[in-house]
């Protein structure tokens, strides 16, 4: 980890993100962009304003609408030494490259018996709540995480959208980088220049006592909304921030469980085959003497995304669901 | 171009030694010694021997299922010995990959060989990307991938062309069209027999040739590298080819279709006949060629099977760069 030495500010997500791209292609011209809009028009949603004009169409390099050729693309450049940076659009695009992360990305290091590395990093929107229905609002980190091979990272925080995107360019693994479109306009303090957060480690969000809530995403947000509502009746939650889905800190996590003796695990994605089940079951393996209660498990109901924003709440879990969950753990009534 | 005896004569030794390689490889596959499944590249020797003569370590190829043959002459261009293909192919520690890649996954960057990928025409998109670095670091360089017929109903197909052709990268695509994906005869399938009639929209020079001409074929991928080398962007290389396997082990094709390409129009036939119409080469040392080939591709097989199998801590080594996973 490199700590930030410049002062913060305050940042959009989006706006911390960008800088992320900006400070390591100034220092590394390996590093070069790709992925559809995402030159003059600075990308759908904005995170590469501006890169255009500074880098050129070079290294901000506009594609047709073929994302396996996108992630092809950036893979066999990585395979001799650039550090490509590939926007696919939404989330839910990545069935037409899954492929190339999947049976290229994640294994060539491992089938070619380490000869070759695949440092890409490949940047897309997820999550709902908008109205986007069933094709741009997916949680699509359980579509990947039996990928060996793959590293799967998801900020909360503007200042962690910077250094984790920073880490993973830097970072010699293949990493499919989540960010949440709800949280890309959410503001927070960013410090100058360049830092990074480390790969494979969560982060406290909030410190607690009676229970532990583990989280990721937008969700993170949720479980600290719900932090509070449950701190007014008495009861002191951790919410554990993941920030890396893929593979994650059971050391932050396990220890939090085994000094609280219970947990709640909130994900955005549908609860079947997703990451709440892998680390509700690791806690449920590895913290059995310490738990007080049955591990709690939030999640989408396992449905499609509806496109009507009265279902898509229906669908979507969210702080009450936390709370909820917190309290059965806890073996609690709603306060009256 | 008219190749001179020499030249003749070397590309007939390393079409030889693609096919003794092959049957060797088959004959051990029977025995059960080589694990797995394989494709053989029978019949499809010169268009191998023809893009190994002119693929330099620096440059890059992406061979195919059937291209054994190839990586195993790149192997012996530049490292002296194909043998290390062989071992892989029999999952030994010795092998190119230390036998994690096996026969669909072997390579070797030392030598240009950037490794098959299973799943066809994936690396079809993979390739644009090592085109796109060299292009973008002024590299006269030539990515090649090596494709079959079947590999162009594969999305990866247009959109690796439309790429290639819109970035004007240096790309070689070879295909090598012997006529049928497993079971399926390329007409059937596709909107066109001749898969250069699908190339052609894409802009790029598209040219097909009789892939078991030796000395076309030669020419054809001397002209397509001149053009890539000379920064004018991809080509398309089309060789018409046959395969001697038929679906695995059991011939399905019909009669006169088997006896014209393994009697009348097998390379190795119409180079020997071409090498000795010269009146320069005496049959007793044409002979011996084929004889030293194959006597090469036992001393492999040898190696191979003296060659120990690979310990366990590589189950789990080089899944992450830098990281560690759990061991049982």
């Amino acid at each position: 980890m490199t700590a930030p030495t410049a002062p913060a500010r305050t940042r959009t997500f989006v706006q911390a993100l960008t800088e992320a791209l900006e400070v390591t292609m100034a220092e590394d011209e390996n590093v070069y962009l790709l992925g559809e809009d995402i030159g003059k028009m600075g990308g759908d949603f904005g995170v590469t304003r501006g890169l255009f004009e500074k880098y050129g169409a070079e290294r901000v390099r506009d594609t047709p609408l073929s994302e396996a050729a996108i992630i092809g693309t950036a893979v066999g450049s990585a395979m001799v030494g650039m550090r490509p940076v590939a926007e696919i659009m939404f989330a839910d695009f990545l069935g037409e490259c899954y492929d190339q992360l999947v049976n290229n990305a994640a294994k060539l290091h491992y089938m070619f018996d380490g000869q070759f590395k695949a440092p890409i990093v490949v940047r897309t929107a997820c999550g709902g709540g908008f109205g986007g229905g069933p094709h741009h609002s997916q949680s699509v980190e359980g579509w990947f995480l039996n990928v060996p091979g793959l590293v799967i990272v998801g900020p909360a925080t503007p200042a962690d959208a910077k250094g984790l995107l920073v880490a993973s360019i830097e970072d010699d693994n293949p990493v499919l980088f989540l960010e949440h479109k709800a949280l890309y306009r959410v503001k927070g303090s960013v410090p100058e220049g360049k830092y990074t957060v480390p790969l494979r480690q969560a982060a406290v969000a909030r410190p607690g006592r009676d229970l532990t809530i583990v989280a990721y995403l937008k969700m993170t947000h949720e479980a600290l909304a719900a932090a509070e509502v449950l701190a007014k009746e008495g009861i002191e939650a951790e919410v554990i921030d993941l920030r890396t889905l893929r593979p994650w800190d059971t050391d932050t996590v396990l220890g939090s469980v085994r000094r609280t003796g219970r947990a709640v695990v909130a994900s955005e994605a549908p609860r079947m085959g997703g990451l709440g089940a892998d680390v509700s079951a690791t806690i449920a393996e590895e913290c059995w003497a310490d738990l007080k209660a049955p591990v709690g498990r939030v999640g989408a109901l396992d449905t499609p995304i509806p496109f009507s924003l009265v279902l898509e709440k229906l669908i979507l879990p969210g702080k009450d669901q936390i709370v909820q969950a917190a309290r059965q753990v806890l073996g609690v009534r709603p306060a009256a | 171009m008219v190749l001179d005896l020499e030249q003749l004569l070397d590309l007939y030794r390393d079409m030889w030694l693609v096919r003794a390689f092959e049957f060797g490889l088959e004959r051990e596959f029977k025995k059960g010694t080589v694990p797995g499944m394989l494709h053989i590249g029978v019949g499809q020797e010169a268009t191998q021997a023809a893009l190994a003569a002119h693929l330099e370590p620096t440059d890059c190829f992406f061979p195919d299922h059937r291209c054994h043959g190839l990586n195993a002459l790149a192997q012996e261009k530049h490292a002296g010995s194909g043998q290390r293909i062989m071992a892989e192919l029999f999952g030994r520690a010795t092998g190119v990959c230390g036998g994690k890649g096996g026969s669909l996954h072997s390579a070797d960057p030392a030598v240009g060989n950037f490794g098959d990928n299973a799943v066809e025409g994936s690396f079809m998109a993979t390739v644009l990307g090592v085109a796109l670095a060299w292009k973008m670091r002024r590299q006269a360089r030539v990515a090649c991938c090596v494709i079959g017929d079947g590999t162009v109903g594969r999305g990866e197909f247009h959109e690796s062309l439309n790429l290639a052709a819109t970035w004007q990268l240096p790309v070689l695509y070879a295909c090598v069209n012997n006529g049928y994906a497993i079971s399926t005869a390329v007409g059937a399938s596709h909107a066109s027999a001749n898969i250069v009639d699908l190339a052609r929209g894409y802009g790029l020079p598209c040219v097909q040739v009789d892939g078991n001409e030796i000395e076309l074929a030669y020419a054809a991928v001397a002209q397509a590298v001149g053009h890539i080398r000379a920064g004018r962007g991809p080509y398309f290389l089309e060789f018409k080819t046959w395969r001697w396997q038929g679906i695995f082990s059991g011939e399905f094709r019909p009669p006169e279709e088997v006896k014209y390409w393994k009697e009348e129009h097998d390379p190795l036939k119409l180079a020997r006949q071409k090498i000795l119409a010269t009146g320069r080469a005496a049959e007793a040392a044409v002979d011996q060629i084929e004889a030293d080939t194959k006597a090469q591709i036992e001393r492999w097989i040898q190696f191979a099977l003296a060659s120990p199998m690979p310990g366990a801590e590589k189950a789990t080594a080089n899944v992450y760069v830098g990281w560690e996973v759990a061991s049982r």
